[in-house]
């Protein structure tokens, strides 16, 4: 053996080499993204590590998603036979077996049942992938490479050990009994024979072993090494909002190259294992539209390693830099090409968030799209047609439609509502917001508010004039720069009033006055009227005296609840109206709620492709056979009373607000 | 492209003088000036009173403000005192306006905007509103018209008011592009010094307009809804909403000729056309070369447009919503947009459903619309379709629900079936204009 450990040992060493060269060089990369502290509450990191990365949490919410979660702790439970085996090659005498023969033999049970189970996995994956392969998994040869190495690795591990026994090297048989079992195979062979089998079999599992090193960081499979630190470096929240942009000579304003990043984006970039959840849970992408996010972050992948592997080249390799602001980057990020991410895809976000959610290793694909969104809006003026009236309206009538201030206040004409005035606090300001304000549908919803906040005799009242937009479309859309004021000027009028609570039954104005907002030094408390009316009832404040008898059915805005966590209270109101029945919920609901198609700005844009979102979504909502859909969000309201219109289904389905279910029990 | 310097020359910078310290004031406060000269120019003596440094000062005024007693003030020289008060000179608009010699400009001048020889609508509406003002200035309203080929135009502008047409024909100019039309234009105006010019707020126009206005260093008022002279001083008082539309301003242009407003298509009533009328016409020629200019037309896409979806620009349009139930029914809203000759228009539920395409979206996300009849038929009106048309000088709505909210803002409102009233509306309006024919949309 000593030529073969001689041959053994320069594969091993420049195998090691490659692999730390690679290593270091993902690392460089990673520093050309900006900083960013990710390095706060460690052992809440830890904790997120063990659960999502070592236990796999999001993975195995589908159900191939438990095979990976046998491959993945197959390949844990036997590195540590993998490292003796690797270190035996250099020193043969190397072994565990200091541990004792009993935890050495439970170690090579262990290994030998597993090795059994992955190969049974690999099989379900390769015949899943030839045989059912789902649309969100493409059809590579990148997987059957990775599937046909590990499956390769058993196999010669099986060949080896099952030689070990047959030629009686091994003390330990009894503890392989799989490896065992093949030592059969072995019966027919002389000596010499069986003995060039085994080390045909431990020169393939070597070789393997060292290839597939080298070969991760090529693949997608470079998730092995990245996914782990990305699951530890991960939001303790979901993504409910953007990073703020510092308005200052020099910066740049949104993301138009790769290193404007920041590391942690990177490390999303090659966290990507293309596993599609995302796509498959997209609304846009499930709508035909060119928006894909799994694209857009194997887009950053690609444009990273082909512009980061050019300014790497240009430098000395001892350099670990972001590079200089003014850079030229050879790949542009958005454009057309491979390695760009197409305007039209960053349009078609609705932001709902579905693919972060949806995402097993926590890639945050909604701001890295703002990002590049804000570049298009603030730095190049680029952004749909009809978005100009709408910008500009919000701008200086702080309304997206441009209807006069002064109007804001009109609908309180007939209603017994208080305006604040300054010096007269009450306990909660009621933000009305644009819809509420001027859409007339909208209007019948803030009228069963004001009718249930009176009954339950709250101290309460709205800014009327004062009030202004919010701001969410314009943050998603990516003008930063009017949101920013607008916030800033919110927030100074809400102190001014004396407000420190705050209602809202539009679950943008309730995510962007209570999550973005407190970028800006905002401390309000903010509460949802589902929250609010849910409390009302509990608390006997208001009597449903009737019993709504419709079927109804729920729809879950994704800004109230996977932006905010916000599942219950919604159902528990509809229940309440509904008398004690629980509402009916669609095929996708809750966590997976799928988008009306409004949120994100998509109210102001229009959808691109032959399909829309809402009808989409209405369809389904249709299908449940219920005659009335609950909703808690204006915009939801917009879409699903036009997917009703659009099924002409106008006399069989109405669309209602939970608040209007309540005011109507109340009656 | 021909330069685009301004034909003024540069006034000279305001001087800033020096300050001095005055004798006694200082109140030896420890060494605030010095503290805060930004230049070393202060030193100070045994008394603790600054002593300046002239060479080093630059009158920046630092020193002074920090002065807790006024002990430091500013002087100018003689020559700096001499430019200083030709800066704050109290204005003499008049004496300004006769030494430009702004008396020598005379009469209204409206550029006859074209397009392969086809004359845009604004223009003649803009000799209707240039003959009030030519009026009551008492003086001739003359056309300018530049392009190649465009002859029969000069008979247009007589007939719509024009008292004189000046033209240049060249080949030059067959194709709009910036440097080739300023050049004409500038060299038009020098030459004949008209003391009015007006141009359509049009693409075109309001591109030549303000290249022009900055060439001959004079002002413009963009996009006019009032243009009227103020008999006192013979100006031109031009009137636009300004502040988002909250206040009407009143723009005048004392010092400078031409004065210069654009005004938007369909603003200004259009002249009755009179056949026959003559005037004097004076050709001229532009000395530009071809090879001179920077812009070249290779191809001129047209965006396949009938007049039917042109809905900025329309005076009337019939848009259809959902509820027409479904596409083939479409041809009601198409037979009435053409028995009134508008149009059509439609909502954003209409273009969703797959009806009608995108262009023809009024609305949010399509077009603002402002003509002068509005005619939605099956539309609730929405908020996302209001903020399109709700300017609209008249609306006439159609809608079974008469909750829609397309009433608040109608005019006229009309509770019923869309399939009952159009038919005989379109029949009746057939009927009383024989020529239209009895052809229809209707997919047979």
């Amino acid at each position: 053996m000593t030529l073969g450990r001689i041959v053994f040992f320069i594969l091993f060493a420049i195998s090691i080499a490659l692999f730390l060269g690679n290593l270091y060089r993902l690392f460089a990369l990673l520093c050309l993204g900006r900083w960013e502290n990710r390095f706060d509450r460690l052992a809440i990191r830890l904790k997120n590590m063990l659960v999502y990365a070592f236990g796999q949490l999001r993975v195995i919410r589908t159900k191939y998603g438990f095979n990976h979660f046998i491959i993945f702790w197959g390949f844990i439970s036997m590195l540590a036979l993998n490292s003796e085996f690797l270190i035996a090659g250099l020193f043969p005498d190397f072994s565990f077996e200091f541990l004792g023969s009993i935890p050495y033999g439970l170690l090579l049970f262990v290994t030998d049942i597993m090795s059994l189970i992955v190969i049974v996995a690999v099989a379900v994956a390769v015949i899943r992938r030839c045989f059912f392969r789902p649309a969100h998994i493409e059809f590579n040869l990148d997987a059957f490479a990775i599937l046909s190495m590990i499956a390769i690795l058993m196999i010669a591990y099986f060949g080896y050990h099952a030689g070990e026994i047959h030629l009686e090297e091994t003390d330990y048989a009894a503890w392989m009994p799989i490896s065992s079992l093949f030592a059969g195979g072995f019966a027919s062979y002389t000596e010499e024979g069986a003995s060039a089998l085994t080390a045909f079999y431990w020169w393939i599992h070597a070789g393997v072993l060292l290839a597939f090193l080298n070969y991760l960081p090529y693949s997608k499979h470079l998730h092995v090494i990245t996914a782990i630190p990305n699951c530890f470096f991960r939001r303790f929240d979901f993504p409910q909002t953007v990073p703020p942009v510092e308005f200052k000579m020099g910066n740049n304003f949104g993301n138009s190259k790769v290193t404007q990043f920041t590391w942690k984006d990177l490390l999303d970039f090659m966290s990507c294992t293309e596993c599609g959840r995302c796509e498959a849970a997209c609304p846009a992408h499930n709508t035909g539209k060119p928006l894909n996010p799994k694209e857009i972050v194997h887009i950053g992948k690609l444009n990273l390693f082909s512009n980061g592997r050019q300014i790497l080249s240009k430098r000395p390799c001892d350099t670990l830099a972001g590079p200089p602001e003014d850079i030229e980057l050879d790949t542009p990020l958005i454009g057309e090409g491979e390695k760009s991410v197409t305007v039209q895809a960053l349009w078609d976000c609705t932001t709902c968030g579905a693919c972060m959610q949806e995402c097993p290793v926590f890639i945050e694909h909604v701001p890295k799209i703002v990002e590049m969104r804000r570049h298009l809006v603030m730095e190049k003026s680029e952004f749909p047609e009809e978005l100009l009236s709408f910008f500009e309206n919000s701008e200086q009538r702080f309304n997206p439609w441009g209807i006069a201030p002064t109007d804001r206040s009109k609908w309180t004409a007939d209603l017994d509502v208080n305006i604040i005035e300054e010096g007269k606090p009450v306990e909660y300001l009621y933000f009305v917001g644009c819809s509420g304000a001027f859409d007339s549908r909208t209007r019948e919803v803030v009228t069963a508010i004001t009718k249930i906040f009176n009954a339950a005799g709250l101290s309460w009242g709205i800014l009327g004039t004062e009030e202004r937009c919010c701001g969410d479309s314009l943050r998603r859309l990516g003008n930063e720069y009017v949101f920013e004021n607008i916030a800033r000027d919110n927030i100074e009028r809400f102190r001014r009033f004396g407000v420190t609570k705050i209602i809202t039954h539009c679950p943008h104005g309730f995510s962007t006055l209570k999550n973005d907002y407190s970028q800006f030094g905002a401390d309000f408390e903010v509460i949802h009227h589902s929250q609010m009316i849910d409390r009302l009832i509990q608390e006997g404040k208001i009597k449903l005296t009737k019993t709504i008898q419709d079927s109804t059915v729920i729809h879950d805005s994704c800004y109230l609840g996977r932006y905010n966590d916000i599942y219950e209270e919604p159902r528990n109101v509809v229940t309440a109206a509904l008398g004690g029945e629980a509402p009916i919920e669609m095929k996708r609901s809750r966590q997976s709620s799928f988008c009306c198609g409004a949120g994100g700005g998509g109210m102001w844009v229009e959808e691109s492709g032959d399909k829309r979102i809402y009808a989409e979504r209405t369809k389904e909502a249709i299908a449940t056979n219920a005659s009335t859909i609950a909703v808690a969000c204006p915009f939801c309201m917009t879409m699903f009373e036009d997917g009703v219109k659009e099924e002409n289904k106008e006399q069989d389905v109405r669309v209602k607000d939970i608040a209007e279910l309540v005011a109507e029990a109340m009656e | 492209m021909a330069d685009n310097k301004p034909d003024t020359p540069k006034k000279p910078k305001r001087p800033l003088g020096k300050v001095r310290y005055l004798e006694g004031k200082c109140i030896a406060c420890g060494d605030a000036c010095q503290a805060a000269c930004p230049f070393d120019a202060i030193e100070m003596n045994d008394l603790g009173e600054p002593i300046i440094v002239l060479e080093k000062c630059t009158g920046c005024r630092k020193c002074i403000k920090v002065c807790p007693s006024q002990a430091i003030e500013v002087f100018y020289t003689p020559d700096e005192q001499k430019i200083l008060d030709e800066y704050y000179r109290p204005v003499d608009k008049k004496k300004i306006a006769a030494t430009k010699g702004i008396s020598e400009w005379k009469g209204v001048w409206v550029f006859v905007e074209q397009v392969d020889g086809k004359a845009h609508t604004v223009s003649w509406e803009l000799l209707g509103v240039g003959r009030k003002l030519a009026a009551d200035l008492g003086v001739e309203l003359a056309a300018f018209i530049l392009g190649s080929k465009v002859q029969h135009l000069i008979e247009e502008a007589f007939g719509y008011g024009a008292d004189k047409v000046y033209i240049i024909d060249d080949a030059i100019l067959k194709d709009y592009r910036t440097p080739p039309y300023l050049h004409a234009s500038v060299q038009l105006i020098k030459k004949y010094k008209p003391e009015i010019v007006l141009m359509g707020a049009t693409g075109l126009g309001r591109d030549l307009a303000g290249a022009v206005a900055t060439k001959l260093r004079t002002g413009l008022t963009a996009d006019c809804t009032g243009l009227t002279i103020s008999m006192d001083d013979r100006l031109l008082e031009q009137t636009r909403p300004a502040f988002g539309g909250n206040i009407m301003a009143t723009i005048l242009s004392e010092t400078a000729r031409p004065q210069m407003a654009s005004v938007r298509p369909h603003v200004m009533p259009k002249p009755e056309f009179q056949t026959g009328k003559k005037g004097e016409i004076v050709t001229d020629t532009i000395e530009m070369l071809e090879e001179t200019i920077l812009t070249k037309i290779l191809e001129i896409i047209p965006i396949e447009m009938d007049q039917t979806v042109d809905l900025p620009s329309a005076r009337i349009i019939v848009s259809g919503g959902r509820g027409m139930m479904a596409p083939e029914n479409f041809y009601l809203v198409k037979d009435l947009a053409k028995v009134l000759g508008g149009a059509v228009g439609c909502s954003r539920g209409a273009v969703d459903a797959g009806w009608m395409p995108q262009v023809h979206q009024v609305g949010q996300t399509g077009k603002t619309v402002k003509p002068k009849l509005y005619f939605a038929c099956g539309i609730s009106g929405a908020i996302q379709h209001l903020v399109g048309m709700q300017t609209s000088d008249y609306i006439i709505a159609v809608n079974k629900d008469k909750n829609a909210p397309i009433f608040d803002v109608a005019h006229l409102g009309i509770v019923g079936d869309v399939f009952e009233i159009l038919p005989p509306l379109i029949e009746q309006l057939r009927a009383n204009n024989p020529q239209l024919g009895q052809e229809s949309a209707k997919a047979v």
